[in-house]
């Protein structure tokens, strides 16, 4: 056997992380942390059996919660004969936990389809967790069909906010941000517990419980102005479940209301970008008019100031008929832009 | 698959080895070759996580990692043949499962994909939901993609990329010209609701970008595709800049920055102050620019040059005028 003998030399990390969770998987009862931090390869080369091992210490709860993040369900059991007592917390990961169930295989074509799901998340958010999903799918041994030609498909979340609050919704802990609420100037700060994340009409929401306010809200990503805090409230979101309904379809069909509800008339002049783009989404039933006639569409919104923007994009493509409300915010904004962009600028 | 593989972090690694030791317990013996390529990585990486999980085990009884609590190769196969023949196995059985996050970005990406004509049949990407979330070690986070209706174009573009024939489509410019043009359809991408067609563009002798809201009138036509997609190597940007582009000057609020990042060029300069971001973007024409800066009024001006600028308030203007 030509084994290299371990080396004085540094342990590399996915040796003392792979050698932990084939330690804590083997165990029955569990291991003590001074059992692991003793014995368990990558530790036990830095551990002093009568001195301060406290960096060591905070490694291996680093180390726990790296494991924990790839999904291995590493388990802490309190001693009955002493609990509370840290020292004897014995840690484990459980086979039946741990294993992917048997009944759990996909065919040729679901790992395609799934191999292209993954993919759509390759840039940013999320794109290590696809890629660690794909790794344990491949695990499986089977292999995909050809990858469907010709799709390059993408979702990409521009949001900062994103990342915190897809752990914060992972580890069920109560977060902060600032948030500005359209047609105010200036952001507050809200206490909310997430429930979900979803995407409806291509914007992200965050819908959660307003810790201040007592009641759910949904947020758009996009108007959290500042870092999401994580803070070290962790809450049961089964108290907020209603009729065991998932929160994100929950939260989803309640965008999707509010989306219905709002109703706005427009009028497009045929033949240019606005009929066409906006004719193609909102205008099914509408008979396209010869170039330069005016065509109406009906348009739903969940948010004024979205539509208004993008409204205003259009210059004099498009005329709102109603709301008024709709009417003053894109008028305003096409008059601001005229504003900014008439005249000298102040400096060259 | 074409995609780039970046080197691994600790925990990518921790994943691989994971996900490695089941496949090599299924298969008697393997080559490096056959599964580094079904993996996707590299080779030597794949020699290497061998070498790691061959010395690699349990404390044991001894808590001395003695020979028997430890994975073992037939070295002389690995090391003369590249072939892999896993001999002894200890503490791990079974692939492990997929993490909550892990699990919900597979679930997210497959509602997203459900745009697509051939994911029309819901059932199936229900079953595999439900798998994947039967698989996770935890209920897999709350995280949704609303299901967006197919662009009726999609379906005639896909099958005329299988079919390996031109299409043929009234599109309309952004400065608001109506071509017929005939492409070589080379691929249908994405971004959010965005759909995108790619392809060797025969008017202008050159591969194009079209937004599929932008498409009417499409047919496939019989005519065979010159450019098959392997021939011409597709950016990795959907939009490049060419030689005519002109840079224009820009004050955007930073906190809006990420709106325009696409349009621009590497390496422009930035300089922040009070909250406002001054850059340059690059642009085709300033008919394109009028629509964005007024679709981003109040957060997005064009400082130079003043064509630009009378461009931008013309169209602005032309909007007010609507509704005097």
């Amino acid at each position: 056997m030509s084994r290299s003998s371990s080396s004085p030399a540094r342990v590399p990390v996915e040796e003392r992380l792979f050698s932990l969770v084939l330690a804590l998987l083997a165990t029955e009862n569990g291991l003590t942390k001074s059992e692991i931090l003793s014995t368990v390869q990558g530790y036990r080369q830095r551990y002093e059996p009568h001195g301060d091992n406290s960096s060591l210490e905070r490694q291996f709860e680093r180390d726990k919660d790296d494991i924990r993040e790839l999904g291995v369900p590493l388990e802490t059991v309190d001693a009955p004969e002493a609990s509370g007592n840290n020292q004897l917390l014995r840690y484990r990961i459980p086979k039946g936990a741990y294993d992917l169930p048997a009944d759990v295989s996909f065919s040729p074509e679901e790992l395609t389809l799934l191999g292209l799901a993954a993919a759509v998340w390759r840039e940013g958010s999320l794109s290590g967790e696809s890629r660690r999903a794909l790794m344990k799918l491949r695990s499986l041994g089977v292999e995909a069909d050809d990858p469907v030609v010709g799709y390059a498909p993408r979702l990409r979340v521009r949001e900062s906010a994103f990342d915190p609050l897809t752990q914060a919704l992972e580890r069920h802990v109560i977060v902060q941000f600032p948030y500005l609420k359209p047609g105010e100037s200036a952001s507050r700060m809200r206490t909310i517990a997430p429930l979900s994340l979803v995407q409806h009409q291509g914007r992200w929401h965050l819908q959660g419980i307003d810790q201040e306010a007592g009641g759910s809200r949904t947020f758009l990503l996009s108007r959290i102005v500042g870092a999401v805090k994580l803070t070290a409230r962790v809450f049961d979101p089964e108290k907020y479940r209603v009729d065991g309904e998932a929160f994100a379809e929950r939260a989803l069909v309640e965008l999707e209301r509010i989306w219905e509800s709002n109703v706005a008339e427009i009028e497009v002049t045929a033949g240019t970008d606005a009929a066409t783009r906006l004719g193609k989404r909102y205008g099914e039933a509408v008979a396209a008019g010869a170039d330069g006639e005016p065509v109406r569409l009906t348009v739903n919104f969940s948010d004024i100031n979205i539509l208004a923007d993008q409204l205003a994009s259009f210059g004099p493509e498009v005329l709102v008929l109603s709301p008024p409300e709709l009417r003053d915010h894109v008028l305003r904004r096409l008059e601001a832009t005229v504003a900014a962009h008439t005249g000298e600028t102040s400096d060259g | 698959m074409a995609e780039r593989r970046k080197p691994m972090q600790a925990q990518d690694k921790l994943a691989f080895l994971l996900a490695l030791v089941p496949y090599l317990m299924d298969r008697d013996r393997v080559s490096v070759a056959e599964a580094a390529e079904h993996f996707g990585v590299e080779q030597e990486q794949l020699r290497e996580a061998v070498r790691l999980i061959a010395v690699s085990g349990i404390p044991g009884e001894t808590n001395a990692y003695q020979p028997g609590d430890l994975f073992d190769i037939a070295w002389d196969d690995f090391e003369e043949n590249d072939q892999i023949i896993l001999t002894h196995q200890v503490a791990i059985d079974d692939s492990p499962r997929f993490s909550a996050r892990e699990a919900a970005a597979l679930i997210a990406g497959l509602q997203y994909l459900t745009a697509l004509p051939e994911n029309a049949d819901r059932d199936a990407v229900g079953s595999l939901m439900a798998k994947l979330t039967r698989g996770a070690s935890a209920a897999p986070s709350q995280l949704a993609v609303a299901r967006s209706e197919t662009d009726e174009a999609l379906a005639t573009i896909r099958d005329a990329v299988i079919a390996g024939v031109q299409v043929e489509f009234d599109y309309l410019s952004s400065r608001g010209e109506r071509e017929r043009r005939r492409v070589d359809p080379l691929r249908i991408e994405s971004v959010d609701q965005d759909w995108y067609l790619r392809g060797w563009d025969h008017l202008r002798t050159a591969i194009r970008t079209f937004r599929l809201d932008r498409i009417d009138d499409l047919v496939a036509t019989d005519e065979p595709i010159t450019y098959r997609p392997g021939d011409v190597k597709l950016p990795e940007t959907l939009f490049t800049g060419t030689p005519e582009d002109q840079l224009v000057t820009v004050e955007v609020s930073a906190s809006a920055i990420a709106l325009i990042e696409d349009y621009i060029p590497e390496g422009a300069a930035r300089s922040e102050r009070g909250g406002v971001i001054r850059t340059s973007v690059r642009v085709a024409h300033f008919h394109g620019l009028k629509r964005l800066v007024a679709g981003l009024s109040g957060v997005l001006t064009v400082l130079d040059p003043p064509e630009a600028r009378q461009v931008v308030a013309a169209w602005a203007q032309a909007g007010v005028e609507r509704y005097r």
